[in-house]
């Protein structure tokens, strides 16, 4: 495979990864909330293709479970009924954007059969549509919080190396307090301060820009130990003395240098702040159920029978995994571009 | 020497601003140490103000900061309400096995990051250097969680080594050699999995800034003067990536300490991560401060070894007060 | 082995119970029948129990210690005058060897054993229990154990007869009787009287104290101390109880409790041998350890629901109109009894036990546990989940529905509201989940509020700033007395509407009548009928929407002999003094 392959690859991956996120409703199979307390922690739905008189179907179907063995905690088979599956189906309805409800699913199995594509957790929910929807809160917190970070740390950076003198002791003692607070107490308290009647979304989006304004302190020491070297250099120096303004020397000289590294610092601080959104829902203080997110769908793998019994509720670590490889991919290929011979 | 004066008086003051913030901050947060013995059908509310006037816990914040600043010249530290004794000795005893923990988390982070971020950069565009990435970003996206329960669950499995702990139930029996072994076994899982969350972040700011090195027009001139490759990296290349490689040792010395304390929760190491998580909880503010204000000096230090550093190895960077 | 096989037949009596409702009116009566005599093992001395704790013991100072840590090890370090059977729920000697109640019921009079000596070698005399209570009652100590001993604003009077005779006067008749010097560890005189004349009671007994300075009477006293690892207890040579051929307890050299803070790394620990016996373990763990405890050798006891109880609270308190207008909107609803009518009617209890608790946990309608033998009523009604009927009922007060579904008030105002969980109990989190589901089946939007424990109990302590709160309560022993606070209008624990001057509801002046002549009457019997009553009139009025008791669940390796663990704290260790380990394990099931 070669670059230009694996870039394409790549960018179908991205795209369609993000699609499924912003339209998770569409690519589900069921609602994130909707409960079937007969099959906690079902296994996942297998696809069929054989009849029972050992005919081929073109159609996928699937089959329900016996009830008997249901009352008893077990997973088995009936074969005694098929149900077919079908493209954009009718099912429970979800917000597209506000104010226009939708009910076609991509897939679905005919009812009353019920496809569970990567099992079920502990109340009977959909794991897979779970999956779908908790990817984009995570999404969303990965680039809010980062996107504050670096902007706030990006400049606070430049500024401080480059004024150096008294301005960057100051914000350097700053940052080195940022960096001392024990942030997961201020977030205990964040969230015990908080009204209890605001949405639940936006509680979590309001504690990943506290995580996001926090982070911002160790972008702005990077940049800066950056830029004291940068502005350092002999061409930084001859340019100086030929009179170049401030801005000029900032913009056209050492923003390039550390851009490759505001792009390195991009490239894991998006998983980086979805990771803290899992350890916010590993304390308990991510998104309120029933909404899921990657954090919260993780933090079930935190208990040990589920560690060790369910493998399917790995799904939305795998997801994770994926998402951040391709971030990963993103970054460095951009760097690579960006990266301007200094000269 | 007077800019390490200088730089120690700056550092007492930060330690100043992260005792007031964390003292308002806890302040801030709702309910109290005695809140939960109000639950407790047992205990009456006139008993639960009498404890509270007793310790002083209804004081203004002001007097209650003064009381803890002659606590510390007593070195006390505070007093903790739920252990009834001064913190200082009893966040001691626990900073302590967290610093071991840290310190051979970072040793072995950076004896794996260092000859991977080279090799990589060396490699540059190479199988080494792919397929160390497509590692390095697999680690990455491992949340420390899911690391450390694992590790945890590989412990369970194999019984290789002993789940949690720092010393067998035995080890007052043992020899030296033997005690030194039983705490290694104790040490490896958490220190591995602090390791393997610093460790990509590490490799990947050292192929970074190798790579920068790496392609500078200096040594694309030493190159062309045929400098053989080893001597390449070692005198010219590495001492300019030094730069930026030794305020990330400052960062990740100090970092390490908040990172481990949910490595040291599920892992059962007894440390000050699951002390202060405890004490945040039961609103023990004493113990809070006390071990916020050793993380903070733990930062410090890292960043004051990192700018000395810096300062001998980088000579164009000025004292920014002369 | 007699005390296991009691404790199948227990457990399958609870599963009849989780599989059909009306087999809860069976148990009251066959719970009493059953109720066992144990007689301990003869076991063999010598060995070790390892036990993990989930934290530091915080302090080995009797008078001090408030949290189930520190208790759990001081409990296994001193001893008290009458102790309450953690199996039977009934009292049985201890230091006192007999007591003789006055004719009035007012006094006490206790025998205390001859013969008996501290851990240190000291004699044991009427002088150390004076001295004792006199640490407890000292209202400069602020003592925890002081309000146990203050009955009706009147604290109890201890007087010295002669070197073995004390003699308690309550002031009143007093219901749950000698049960009031259960877990009242009897202090050293000769070694504290110094600490107490120079007001340094508070920093003695530390856990860092030296092991010679602590003296108890019982069956273990302090060895070595690491902090956050380990604390070792060895055997105390001058404990006063003996086996029933005579041979001086405890059985076991020592006691070895090691902090593991995570449940998860307590089950593996368990589960290699490194830990002999394992005190409450959750459901999910549990079922996980039976599945392979026949070829781990590993005896696991669902000893049944305990006295803890799961309750959806709704906020009833008079708040400030003006401040929190919304909450006072929504008390319209939470004080319209047919509406907490219908929201216990939609709850799922049967799918909460089965989710959450994995089926270890039973669910309940009244304040008392199916576990407390002693006093649960077998009158108490327990309907059928049933939508159709809450919505029925809505229906007949005046709510209604939009075309989405949603419910309607009265004023056509939409029925919405939080639940605040405590965001460190992932268990109560999941029960909100399923009744936050059971009530949008009514049409009703909650949303689920995860707050830190603290702050939690700041709302609904102090601040009254919540909609709904869904929390639990432990009850310290089977006696309904603790309870006085929560079912007594003016009482501290009166958590649906604190603070109130006078009864708001008829109901409540009731509850309040029962409750105080409960207490001062000294009959079963008697006190039977009014507690009886009580849970009637709770179940009827649901100031608060009960749920579920989860059930205690423990184990211990086959070699521990004597394990037979009770509902009441400490669950496993109450008999640590008998405990003993066998050679080769024994078969537990």
């Amino acid at each position: 495979m070669n670059a230009r392959a694996s870039t394409k690859v790549f960018v179908t991956l991205f795209i369609a990864m993000h699609l499924i996120v912003i339209l998770p409703g569409f690519f589900s199979t069921q609602g994130y909330a909707e409960q079937s307390r007969d099959v906690p922690f079902a296994p996942p739905t297998r696809l069929h293709f054989v009849l029972a008189d050992g005919q081929f179907s073109l159609r996928p179907f699937v089959y329900g479970w016996d009830r008997a063995a249901l009352d008893t905690g077990t997973y088995e088979i009936d074969r005694s009924q098929i149900y077919p599956l079908r493209f954009f189906t009718t099912g429970s309805p979800y917000t597209v954007v506000k104010g226009w409800v939708a009910t076609t699913h991509l897939l679905g199995a005919e009812k009353p059969g019920r496809l569970f594509l990567f099992g079920t957790d502990d109340f009977g929910r959909d794991e897979f549509s779970r999956m779908l929807y908790g990817g984009r809160i995570s999404i969303l917190a990965g680039w809010i919080g980062a996107a504050i970070a670096l902007f706030t740390g990006g400049i606070v950076g430049l500024i401080s190396g480059y004024s150096g003198r008294w301005v960057d002791s100051v914000t350097m003692r700053l940052v080195e307090l940022f960096m001392a607070l024990p942030w997961l107490y201020l977030l205990f308290a964040v969230r015990a301060i908080l009204p209890l009647r605001i949405e639940t979304t936006d509680t979590f989006i309001l504690l990943i820009a506290v995580v996001g304004i926090i982070g911002w302190a160790r972008p702005a020491r990077l940049v800066r130990s950056m830029v004291l070297s940068a502005k350092e250099r002999n061409f930084v120096l001859a340019s100086r003395a030929m009179g170049a303004s401030h801005f000029h020397i900032l913009r056209k000289h050492i923003l390039p240098q550390v851009s490759g590294l505001l792009l390195t610092m991009a490239a894991y601080l998006i998983p980086q702040f979805i990771l803290a959104e899992v350890t916010l829902s590993f304390l308990g203080l991510g998104i309120g159920e029933p909404v899921p997110s990657w954090g919260t769908l993780l933090a079930e793998l935190q208990k040990y029978n589920v560690l060790v019994n369910y493998w399917w509720m790995y799904a939305p670590g795998v997801a994770l995994v994926a998402l951040f490889l391709i971030y990963h991919w993103a970054s460095t290929t951009i760097q690579q571009k960006v990266e301007v011979p200094i000269a | 020497m007077r800019q390490l004066a200088w730089r120690l008086g700056q550092s007492i003051l930060l330690l100043v601003g992260v005792s007031l913030c964390s003292f308002v901050l806890l302040s801030a947060a709702p309910g109290n140490f005695f809140d939960e013995l109000k639950l407790n059908p047992q205990i009456s509310s006139a008993t639960v103000s009498a404890l509270q006037a007793q310790y002083g816990a209804n004081r203004p914040l002001p007097e209650r900061y003064a009381r803890w600043v002659a606590s510390i010249v007593r070195g006390d530290w505070g007093y903790s309400l739920s252990y009834h004794s001064p913190v200082g000795g009893l966040v001691w005893q626990r900073a302590r096995n967290t610093l071991l923990l840290t310190t051979f988390a970072v040793l072995l982070a950076w004896m794996v990051a260092l000859p991977w971020g080279i090799a990589e950069a060396l490699h540059k565009g190479g199988w080494i250097d792919r397929t160390g990435e497509v590692i390095l970003a697999l680690l990455l996206a491992m949340p420390d969680v899911l690391l450390a329960l694992l590790l945890l669950l590989l412990a369970a499995r194999t019984g290789w080594f002993p789940t949690g702990g720092m010393s067998s139930t035995d080890a007052a029996e043992l020899s030296a050699a033997a005690k030194a072994w039983d705490l290694a076994r104790h040490l490896f899982l958490p220190a591995t999995a602090l390791a393997l969350t610093t460790m990509p972040i590490l490799a990947r700011h050292v192929r970074s800034a190798m790579v920068g090195v790496l392609d500078a027009p200096f040594l694309t001139a030493a190159r062309g003067h045929g400098i053989p490759k080893f001597r390449l990296l070692s005198r010219y290349a590495l001492p300019v990536a030094l730069n930026s490689l030794i305020s990330l040792f400052g960062f990740s010395v100090g970092s390490l300490l908040s990172i481990s304390l949910l490595v040291e929760i599920i892992l059962s190491w007894p440390g000050l991560g699951p002390l202060v998580v405890e004490a945040v909880l039961a609103r023990d503010i004493y113990v809070v401060v006390a071990a916020t204000m050793f993380s903070a000096a733990c930062l410090i230090v890292g960043n004051l070894l990192a700018d000395v550093l810096l300062y001998c190895t980088d000579p164009r960077i000025r004292p920014v007060h002369s | 082995m007699s005390e296991q096989s009691k404790s199948r037949s227990w457990l399958q009596l609870k599963i009849v119970l989780a599989g059909a409702l009306f087999a809860l009116t069976l148990l009251g009566a066959a719970s009493k029948a059953q109720s066992p005599q144990p007689t301990a093992e003869i076991g063999r001395a010598g060995g070790r129990i390892t036990v993990a704790l989930r934290t530091d013991p915080k302090t080995l100072n009797p008078i001090l210690a408030v949290d189930t840590t520190s208790r759990e090890v001081i409990g296994a370090m001193q001893a008290d005058l009458v102790h309450i059977n953690r199996q039977t729920q009934r009292t049985e000697s201890a230091l006192a060897s007999s007591w003789k109640v006055s004719t009035d019921g007012h006094k006490y009079t206790l025998q205390l054993r001859h013969d008996v000596k501290f851990s240190d070698g000291a004699p044991f005399t009427a002088d150390d229990v004076v001295f004792t209570f006199q640490l407890y009652l000292d209202e400069a100590l602020n003592s925890p154990q002081r309000d146990l001993l203050v009955i009706d604003n009147k604290p109890i009077a201890v007087k010295k007869i002669d070197n073995y005779t004390v003699e308690f006067d309550l002031t009143k008749p007093y219901g749950p009787g000698e049960r009031i010097f259960d877990s009242l560890a009897i202090l050293p005189k000769h070694s504290l009287e110094a600490a107490y004349r120079d007001h340094k009671i508070g920093e003695v007994w530390g856990v860092n104290a030296k092991p010679e300075e602590i003296a108890g009477l019982g069956p273990f006293r302090l060895k070595s101390y690491v902090a956050g690892q380990q604390l070792l207890l060895e055997r105390n040579p001058n404990y006063w109880r003996k086996d029933a051929r005579g041979k001086s307890l405890p059985y076991l050299n020592e006691l070895l409790f090691t902090v593991v803070a995570n449940e998860d790394a307590q089950v593996i620990k368990f589960k290699s041998g490194e830990t002999q016996i394992l005190e409450r373990v959750g459901a999910d763990n549990f079922n996980l350890l039976q599945k392979d405890s026949s070829s781990k050798s590993l005896c696991l006891s669902d000893v049944g629901p305990g006295l803890e109880f799961v309750f959806l609270l709704l906020n009833m308190n008079s708040v400030d109109a003006t401040k929190h207008a919304d909450i006072a909107a929504k008390e319209l609803w939470f004080r319209d009894l047919k509406f907490r009518e219908a929201v216990s009617l939609a709850m799922d209890r049967k799918g909460m036990v089965r989710l959450v608790y994995g089926g270890r946990a039973t669910p309940i309608w009244g304040n008392v546990s199916p576990g407390n033998r002693l006093w649960l009523s077998a009158n108490i009604q327990y309907p059928e989940r049933s939508i159709d009927q809450a919505k029925a009922l809505l229906k007949s007060d005046g709510f209604s529905w939009d075309a989405n579904g949603a419910l309607l008030d009265s004023q056509k105002h939409p029925v919405t509201f939080t639940v605040v969980v405590s965001s460190s109990n992932a268990q109560r989190t999941k029960i909100a989940t399923v009744a936050q589901d059971d009530l949008k089946q009514l049409g009703i939007d909650v949303r689920v509020v995860p707050l830190e424990f603290r702050a939690l109990v700041d709302r609904v302590m102090n601040t009254h700033d919540y909609d709904a709160v869904l929390m639990n309560l432990v009850n310290g022993d089977v006696d309904p007395t603790p309870e006085m606070g929560l079912w007594r209008y003016s009482g501290e624990m009166h958590l649906w509407d604190m603070g109130e001057k006078t009864a708001a509801t008829p109901w409540e002046a009731e509850l309040d009548k029962l409750m105080e002549s409960q207490m001062t009457t000294t009959d079963y019997a008697t006190r039977k009928k009014l507690y009886d009553r009580v849970q009637e009139i709770v179940a009827q009025n649901l100031p608060l929407v009960f749920l579920l008791s989860p059930d205690i669940l423990v184990g211990a390796q086959s070699t521990v002999g004597n394990f037979r663990p009770g509902i009441l704290d400490p669950y496993a260790l109450w008999n640590v003094d008998e405990q003993f380990i066998r050679p080769t394990g024994a078969t537990c099931h």
